[in-house]
Order: C-alpha cells, then structure tokens, then sequence
C-alpha cells in the first residue's frame, strides 16, 4: 500500500508523489514567503545569510521536536511532555560526562536513551494502562521535569565535551550544525512518514483506528513506537539544547511542547489525527522562527511578539478551513 | 476567489506588521545604537532598570533598542535573541544574562565582531566568562553579597543581637548568582551579627511570589514560631508576606531585595518591613554611561558597585535619604 490519497481515479502529480499529497498545506508556504518579504522590507539586516542561519538555528530545537510531534498528532494522540524531556536528556547526557567523566559518546547515547526511554514509558502507559494521552503526558511533564530538577540539584551542568559543544556550535562548511541536523532528521522523518509503512499506518491509526486494527495493525505496538520515537527526537533535541549553551539546564525547554504542536498544526498535520506533512511542520517551525527573528530586528516588544505568533497560527488554520479541497473534516 | 483571499491577507499581515514595527522600534538616526537585552520586563525592577538605561542614553545621547524574552527562565529564547540582535551589529551589547553560561556562544560571538560586552546587575559569573574566553568589559550591578549582608544587619537591629528564633531564607532561581550572593551575604552576616537566630531552611523560590508563599506556608506548618523570613527578591518577599500575614503572623518579619515599586508601596502600607533596594535605575543609568565611556576608549573599573539602600516605613516616611531619588 503506498501513500495515502484523497482520490485514487486522480493523476498524481510529481509533487504529490513526493510530497504526499494534500497534507501539505500550501498557504502554510505562502504565509511564509509573504512574512519573508515584509521582513526583508522592514529590516535591512533580515535579508543576509547570516541572519537566514540565524533563523534556522534559533528553529532547530523545537523543530526536531515538531517532527516527532508530527507523528504522534498523526497518530491522533498527542506528546505535551517533549519539552520537559529536553531538559531531562540534556541534564542527563551532561551528568554523563561532566560528573561520571565517561567519553564524550556516552553523551550522546545517554541523552537518546533517557528521551526514548520517556517516551516509551509514556507509549506503554496510553497502551496497556489504556490512560488518554494527554493525560500521560501531562503526567510525565512533570516526572521528566522534576527528575531533571532532582538529578541535577536545580543548577545547571556545566562544560560538555567538545565533540558534542561542536553538534551545537559548530559551522561545518559555514552552516550551523543544529541545521543540518534538523534538515537530516527532517528527510528521515519525511521518508518515514510518507513512504514506509511505519508512517503510513501511523496516518492511519490516526483517521480510523477501528479500521487500520481490521486491516491488520498492530495497533498497540505502533503506539508504543511513535511515542518512543517522539521521546527520542525529544532527546535529540535536548542534546542540541545543552550543545548549544555547553550545559545541561534542567529548566530547558520549557513550554516548548507548545510551540511544537504550534508549528505542526500550521504545517497542516490534522490535529485530530490522520493527514500528517513533515514538510509542512518545516514550513510552521520556519513560520515562527522567521516571525520571532524578525520581531526581535524590528525591537518590538516581547509581549507583542506572543500576541503575533497565537495569531499566526489561528491565522493558517483559518486559511486551510476555508480553502480545504476536500470536504469535511473532522 | 483563492488568490483574491490570499492578497487580502498578505495586505492584512503586511499592515499588521507595520503597525507593530511602529509601535516598538526604537528611532535610531545616525546616533550610536547600543543593544540592551534584559531577562524579563515583568519584574518591576527591571522596568526601573530599563527607565534608568532610557535616562543614561538621553544624556550620553546615544539610541538603544531594548528586548527582553518572556519570563527568567527563558533561556534558549534568550540565547536566540542575543543572536539576533548581534545582527544589528550594536555599538555595545548590555546583557543581563538569565545565568551565567547560556549567552556564553552569542557573547562569544560579539568579542568576534568587536562589540563590547557589559555585564548588567552582575548576572555572568567572572570565573565562568574568564575560563570560556569571553571577554566581559565591565561587570556593573549591585554588590549582592552585602545587599545580603545588609538585610542581616537591619533584622538584627530591629531583634536585637541576642535574638534567638528560627529564620527562613527563599533563594532565587536555582544556579543563579545574584540570588546565590544574596542568600550567602545574609547568612553569613546573620551568624556573626546573631548566632542565636538560626536559618532552618533555605529554599529556591524560583524568584516567583507564588513559590515563595507556598514556600512560607510549608515552613511555617514545621516552624510555626519563625520569627524572620528573608527573601532574595522583592517578589518573593511579597508572597511570602502574603503567606504570613493571612496565617496571623504579624509579628514575622519579612525582608525582600531590590526596592522594587511594589515593596514599596507594601513597606508603606506596613505590610513587608523592609527591602534592601538596589536602585537598579541608577545601575541602568550608570551602565550606559559607563559604556560611552568605554566605546570612547576610557578606562572604566572592572567591577562597578553601585550603592544599596535599606527601606523601610520610617525612611520612606522621612523622605530624607537623597538615594531616594533613584527608587523608582
């Protein structure tokens, strides 16, 4: 079964193939390009290469997240605990090194496992616990928070090895390397999600879990992996976070589960589940980012900054409604 | 239709746009523009500050735009919009780091391009910028040790030196330096001044009222005879005498730092007893001074103390102290 399509008899075009198709939510990239012209008119210094990776760079963190957050949206469940497992795998990949002086990998490996451990607790508690997901994961929002606040007595863990500051700071060929991991994970989560059975069957889970069961899915089990994927993004970037500043914040992350479900909403993943784009989370993660990045040249203030980007959003929702090609939806 | 809607909309934003890029930016023209970035402009006290930078640049008549991220513990926000903001390429960046590494790469960045760097309120720990090979060119803010020091010495004048009784300290956000020097200036002086008044606890209260009363109703279930509370902010001071008051304890006396324009409005009306007031107006003023001077290649001091004031009722009342004028 190949991706999913809204009508078989119609041609699919090259874009659709690739892109797959309606989920990608075309005025999400028209309303990016429009914010990037009225940026680059307001402020000379936007429209530089430098201030571009800028943009890129300050999105790399919650975009990792919204990636994952695709999936399990996808999914129709939800993950309100990756922003405080951010803080949790970066306190603990520093604690990794700083404290238990283990080699600069252990790091790495440390931040992944503590985020896809979360996050299958969380896959294992929706599942066999039958316990709705936001409620799990509200619920491991504070455990993973508080275990982060415990592990490192509240202060921050400074001085990582310079083989992990290097995947936050450093410029490889010039571009910064959150970017480039960003736009990795970006291609392997697209490849994923649109053209494995692995995404599909989570697009599908999400559209009508009574069907994808009758169709032979195993419903539970993929669950239990699309969370323990989105904790393991969650991991990843809260390794970037703590490359970034060269420390492990517990506070790291905070409120940015917010801003990921933000991002992939205006990307045009259904947030009641089914049609999910990660090109699309891409384009609402940039949304943001261009739209903070350039409210900050412009030195307006920051509590107007939050007023534009809850608007932005309702904004492109809006959009989609009344120009969706399809008919209802859910 | 589609297109049409779509045209109408990017009128919309670009309009919207507009209006905001109107009502925030600074005027710039062709005068010097410093960066300011400042944690968070809820606290009135960094309000003060910012009025006191906006004093400093209309004398030294420079422009400066000012940005602030949405609450104290902001920190990869803050981070970004350092970053951001040395797009601008800024005369001089004044930061008030929400800790003492996070801005370390953005810093870093700036000694790159030559932009000065002036650590505001003493938020970036020397050690820490020294070993990471940051230059800082000068560090301005209160000595918080002796603010601390301060609010020891002003409870043991009203208790006396043989005072004995249980004492409650609530620090600020954890790991951070200003609350850190401020919790340590004051224990270490209470013990000298007043070995018999004994700290029972020491908690973070995340420099957050609501913490800070919790915090207060906590210990007050295990110590119910607390005679002092001392907070390393005025916001917490201001929850925690909240927290106090409502459980009947009037006589408990609740210390807080900054002399924010909320505690002073308490101390007068008699609820918190006293706040060690750190005049962040004149440290804001005095950093863009000082900051000129730098950019003029003058020698300024590595480490500007600016002076701290107790307030209470009876000086407030009084009206006599001429720092008063800086309490804003």
């Amino acid at each position: 079964m190949s991706a999913v399509s809204s009508s078989p008899a119609v041609a699919r075009s090259w874009r659709q193939r690739i892109f797959g198709g309606a989920a990608f939510r075309f005025e999400s990239l028209l309303v990016l390009a429009a914010l990037t012209a009225i940026m680059a008119v307001l402020s000379p210094v936007f429209l530089s290469f430098s201030n571009f990776f800028n943009i890129v760079l300050s999105t790399s963190v919650f975009g990792v997240l919204a990636i994952g957050m695709t999936f399990v949206i996808c999914s129709a469940g939800i993950d309100l605990s990756v922003g405080s497992i951010v803080g949790l795998s970066g306190v603990v990949g520093a604690i990794a090194t700083a404290n238990l002086g283990l080699p600069w990998p252990a790091c790495i490996v440390a931040s992944l496992a503590a985020g896809a451990f979360a996050g299958w607790v969380n896959g294992f508690l929706i599942t066999k616990g039958d316990i709705p997901p936001f409620i799990v994961t509200l619920g491991m929002l504070g455990v993973a928070r508080g275990t982060a606040l415990v592990l490192s007595d509240g202060v921050s863990i400074y001085g990582l090895p310079p083989e992990v500051v290097y995947l936050g700071q450093g410029r490889p060929f010039g571009v910064p390397a959150p970017v480039i991991i960003l736009l990795l994970t970006a291609v392997v989560a697209h490849v994923l999600l649109i053209h494995t059975r692995f995404g599909v069957y989570a697009q599908v889970i999400g559209d009508n879990e009574v069907a994808a069961r009758a169709m032979g899915v195993r419903v539970e089990r993929h669950k239990r992996l699309l969370y323990a994927l989105s904790g393991l993004l969650s991991g990843l970037a809260g390794l970037l976070f703590a490359a970034r500043v060269n420390s492990g914040e517990p506070t790291a992350g905070l409120n940015y589960e917010l801003t990921a479900i933000t991002a992939t909403i205006i990307g045009g993943t259904n947030l009641f589940g089914g049609r999910g784009s990660i090109v699309g989370t891409i384009i609402g993660a940039l949304i943001m980012g261009v739209l903070q990045n350039g409210l900050n040249l412009l030195a307006v203030r920051p509590f107007y900054q939050q007023i534009a980007i809850g608007s932005v959003l309702v904004l492109a929702v809006w959009l989609d409604r009344i120009n969706s090609k399809e008919g209802r939806r859910r | 239709m589609r297109i049409g809607m779509l045209k109408t909309l990017v009128a919309g934003a670009s309009a919207l746009a507009l209006t905001l890029a109107v009502a925030g930016s600074a005027s710039a023209a062709d005068k010097p523009l410093y960066g300011v970035l400042m944690k968070t402009l809820s606290n009135p006290f960094w309000g003060a500050m910012e009025k006191g930078v906006e004093e400093g640049a209309n004398k030294a008549g420079v422009a400066y735009f000012l940005q602030a991220v949405e609450s104290d513990q902001a920190a990869e926000p803050q981070l970004n919009t350092c970053n951001t903001m040395l797009e601008k390429k800024p005369a001089v960046m004044i930061t008030a780091a929400i800790n003492s590494t996070i801005l370390l790469p953005c810093l870093k960045h700036a000694n790159e391009l030559k932009i000065p760097v002036v650590d505001l309120d003493g938020n970036l720990d020397p050690e820490i910028t020294k070993k990471a090979g940051v230059d800082v060119a000068f560090h301005i803010g209160s000595d918080n040790e002796a603010a601390g020091a301060k609010g020891a010495d002003y409870l043991v004048s009203v208790l006396g030196k043989d005072a004995k009784g249980p004492v409650l300290v609530i620090e600020g956000l954890s790991g951070n330096i200003t609350g850190a020097k401020r919790a340590h200036g004051f224990a270490d002086e209470l013990k000298k001044a007043a070995p018999g008044l004994a700290i029972v606890a020491s908690l973070p209260g995340d420099w957050d009222s609501l913490k800070a009363a919790n915090i207060t109703n906590d210990t007050l279930q295990r110590n119910p005879d607390l005679v002092a509370i001392f907070c390393a902010n005025d916001d917490m001071a201001l929850g925690a005498v909240e927290s106090a008051r409502s459980a009947g304890k009037d006589k408990l006396i609740v210390i807080g730092v900054d002399g924010n324009s909320n505690a002073v409005k308490s101390i007068v009306a008699g609820r918190l007893n006293a706040s060690v007031a750190q005049l962040p107006y004149l440290v804001g003023m005095q950093a863009v001074e000082n900051a000129k001077k730098v950019l003029a290649g003058e020698k300024v001091p590595e480490f500007t103390y600016v002076p701290t004031l107790v307030l209470t009722k009876a000086a407030l009342d009084a009206k006599s102290d001429p720092m008063l004028q800086y309490v804003k």
